[in-house]
């Protein structure tokens, strides 16, 4: 605490000027049998000099009469006494001392203003460093942790950052002592601070036996919170300066905190409006897409069951059909609308397992063989393709949505063709088709939800959902992948997507050799 | 006929998929006797002596895995567990548990009709009883005596492990196996969580005895829940 006061009086540079004064002294006794008493004066002035150079204005008027008196007492006859014998010695002094106070102040003031100009540059350089580092990160957190860095540069101590979150104004019961803040102290000073804002604790006239500084973060709205400084030991001085680059850090955080909340707030809106008109758009899709198979259903077993007599056994034979594709279309239907619902809300469990690639693309094959007659596939696996980690029942959808999607927008006839292949950790696989592919542009609207492209109707009233590729996308990001829409004109389409080659440990399986 | 028509025990809770179990049973010349709760079910599955028991997991009074494991203490009757879309989980393990196949809603009826045909000639020759020389399904042949197997008319070499497999999937011919049964019965106990092998040595069988190892029509992928050896 002692120590505190004495660094705040700048004990230090009075000693210093005294030392300096002293060892002028010195070295004019040591000189004095070769020097005239006006050439020690000289000697004086530059001592004077040097403490204005070295210190502040204070230290320096010490040293310009500490010099008068110590010329006056060692070198002007009767030496080693105050008296003057030579009253012309009284003009030396008086020229002295406007000498050396005015040489002293000036060279205080210009060390002063060199300093300002320093700290001025050192704030202004702080500053730009900050809204750059601001202007690179878009998420609160990271600008939290940017203007956490960059005061704890400006301060030389730790600093936190407190945002109030909500908007709510921070009174003393919402900022509990354990956790948030380490003291009592610091609370006050956190407290006062907001309230009144402007810096407290530490270093400052208000709440000073606080052992942090605390800076308000105020923004155009009003106080946002506080930034704490805590300095690395107590004993040391928190220059006036540098609390000034502090609260101008802060300031400059406050907005940036301001605007990213804002933008966030935004952000919210636009989701809130484009998932209303998803909501819009699920329910008519639903009442089409539903109703138009349930319809078929309907009519087609009433008429079995009022006019089985009159109908023929081709006609009756029909109707079972018609119920029994109906039915199906509205399990693939529902089955979507549950998966997209997996998909959206996280609820997609991925169970991953080493396996073949192989397995999940022969199930989908097997599955889709009736709708996949009227097109080629081919299979182009590389022949060491390693184990994959993957959810097999979800990446067997996958290949089914897109297989479907593929004999659905293109001719009969033509081929579609998977490969896979190992690449940079991870396997990269590729369905690609021979039809009119996607209008260009639109490689990334496609995995959109409910987007439909038009003139899809190769294979019959299939009527997609609209999901299936959003599902797609869903699962292979679900697996740490990515998958994409890949074209060039008139080349159809390339959906690709990569598997990463990352999971659980693998015991390698042994080899062995055919029996004879 | 009717003095010997097999009876199918259902217990299934919605009353539509039971009509719809009970008219195509009877009219393949089955007799069916009902029950829309565990408890009805497990009584009847005790007082009527069923030669094979379709059972629902999603009953509203008992889990249908604790109604496998009752059945399982005091019967071998064949259990036919049917599910719905997306519980794999509990599928494998009424499997695990005891119960012979299942079905995934929703299905047709010729695949009802060719579960229930499986599951009762199991039962007639249950496995490890009396096998059968020689296994023959598709264009494969399998010589149990001599250990030969043939891939029309061609013999095809397999490793020791490979064999192994086969002849598992042979005895439970017909019928699902889970991969942790398969595991077990080939690799032993220990390595019933090492899938991989087990997919491994599948994939191996496949390109040897497949025509199109990607679209196999003999050694089929059960998805999340194991392999089935087809017999035609």
């Amino acid at each position: 605490m002692v120590t505190a006061v004495l660094n705040r009086l700048r004990i230090n540079e009075y000693a210093s000027s005294v030392g300096i004064i002293a060892t002028a002294t010195v070295v004019g006794l040591l000189l004095s049998p070769h020097l005239q008493v006006i050439d020690v004066a000289m000697l004086y002035l530059l001592a004077v000099v040097v403490v204005g150079y070295l210190h502040r204005r204070g230290p320096a008027l010490l040293a310009s009469l500490l010099s008068i008196a110590a010329f006056d007492f060692a070198f002007v006859p009767p030496r080693y006494t105050f008296n003057v014998h030579d009253t012309a010695y009284y003009l030396t002094f008086g020229v002295m001392l406007a000498v050396a106070l005015s040489m002293g102040q000036l060279t205080a003031r210009i060390r002063e203003q060199a300093q300002d100009a320093g700290e001025r540059e050192g704030r202004a350089r702080a500053l730009y460093a900050l809204s750059r580092d601001l202007s690179e990160v878009g998420d609160l957190q990271d600008q939290i942790q940017v203007v956490t860095r960059q005061i704890s540069d400006a301060a030389h101590g730790e600093v936190q950052v407190f945002l109030d979150g909500s908007n709510r104004k921070l009174r003393a019961d919402d900022w509990p002592v354990e956790g948030l803040f380490e003291s009592l102290a610091v609370r006050i000073a956190a407290i006062w601070a907001y309230k009144n804002g402007e810096s407290a604790g530490w270093g400052t006239r208000h709440c000073a036996e606080a052992e942090a500084l605390v800076v308000p973060l105020k923004g155009a709205s009003g106080i946002i919170g506080v930034v704490t400084v805590h300095p690395r030991s107590l004993d040391d001085v928190l220059a006036e300066p540098e609390r000034e680059t502090v609260e101008a850090l802060a300031g400059q955080a406050a907005a940036a905190f301001e605007r990213t909340s804002l933008s966030q707030a935004h952000e919210q809106a636009r989701i809130e409006v484009e998932s209303e008109r998803l909501r819009t758009a699920l329910l008519s899709s639903l009442s089409h897409d539903l109703r138009t198979p349930l319809g078929s259903i309907e009519g087609a077993a009433s008429s079995l069951l009022q006019e089985s007599s009159g109908l023929s056994p081709e006609a009756q034979q029909e109707m079972a059909e018609t119920i029994l594709e109906e039915s199906r279309r509205m399990t693939r239907l529902v089955t979507n609308l549950l998966d997209m619902v997996r998909v959206e809300t996280g609820a997609l469990a991925v169970h991953k397992e080493w396996q073949p690639l192989e397995e999940a693309l022969g199930v989908a094959l097997l599955r889709l063989e009736e709708r996949l007659l009227a097109h080629a596939v081919d299979i182009r696996l590389a022949p060491a393709l390693p184990l994959v980690p993957i959810d097999e029942l979800l990446i067997e959808q996958v290949f089914i949505n897109l297989l479907e999607n593929a004999a659905k927008h293109t001719p009969r006839g033509t081929p579609i063709a998977v490969s896979a292949w190992a690449e940079n950790g991870s396997v990269m696989v590729e369905v690609v088709d021979r039809g009119p592919g996607i209008p260009l542009g639109e490689e990334e609207t496609v995995f959109r939800k409910f987007h439909r492209t038009a003139g899809a109707d190769h294979a019959g009233p299939a009527g997609g959902s609209g999901l299936g590729l959003t599902i797609c996308r869903g699962i292979i990001a679900a697996h740490g992948g990515r998958m994409w829409l890949e074209q060039s004109a008139g080349q159809g389409a390339c959906f690709r997507f990569t598997l990463p080659l990352q999971g659980p440990p693998l015991r390698a399986v042994p080899t062995e050799a055919v029996e004879d | 006929m009717a003095a010997t028509a097999p009876l199918v025990l259902l217990i299934e809770d919605e009353p539509q998929m039971r009509r719809f179990l009970r008219t195509t049973l009877r009219a393949h010349d089955y007799q069916v006797v009902e029950a829309a709760s565990a408890r009805e079910g497990l009584a009847q599955a005790a007082g009527r002596n069923p030669e094979v028991i379709l059972l629902d997991l999603g009953l509203p009074d008992l889990d249908g895995l604790e109604v496998t494991r009752e059945i399982r203490r005091f019967a071998r009757t064949p259990i036919i567990v049917i599910s719905a879309r997306g519980q794999e989980h509990d599928k494998v393990t009424a499997l695990d548990l005891g119960a012979d196949d299942y079905l995934t809603k929703p299905f047709g009826a010729p695949e009802l009709l060719a579960r229930i045909r499986v599951a009762l000639r199991h039962s007639t020759f249950p496995p490890g009883t009396a096998p059968q020389p020689v296994f023959q399904a598709g264009e494969l042949r399998v010589d149990l005596v001599r250990r030969q197997v043939f891939r029309a008319d061609e013999e095809a070499h397999l490793t020791p492990t490979e064999y192994k497999l086969l002849a598992a999937l042979i005895r439970h011919a017909g019928r699902v196996i889970t991969h942790r049964q398969l595991l077990q019965e080939v690799w032993g106990a220990n390595y019933a969580d090492q899938s991989h092998y087990l997919r491994v040595y599948m994939a191996q069988l496949r390109h040897k005895l497949e025509r199109d190892p990607t679209r196999p029509r003999l050694l089929t992928t059960e998805p999340g829940v194991g392999y089935r050896l087809r017999e035609g």
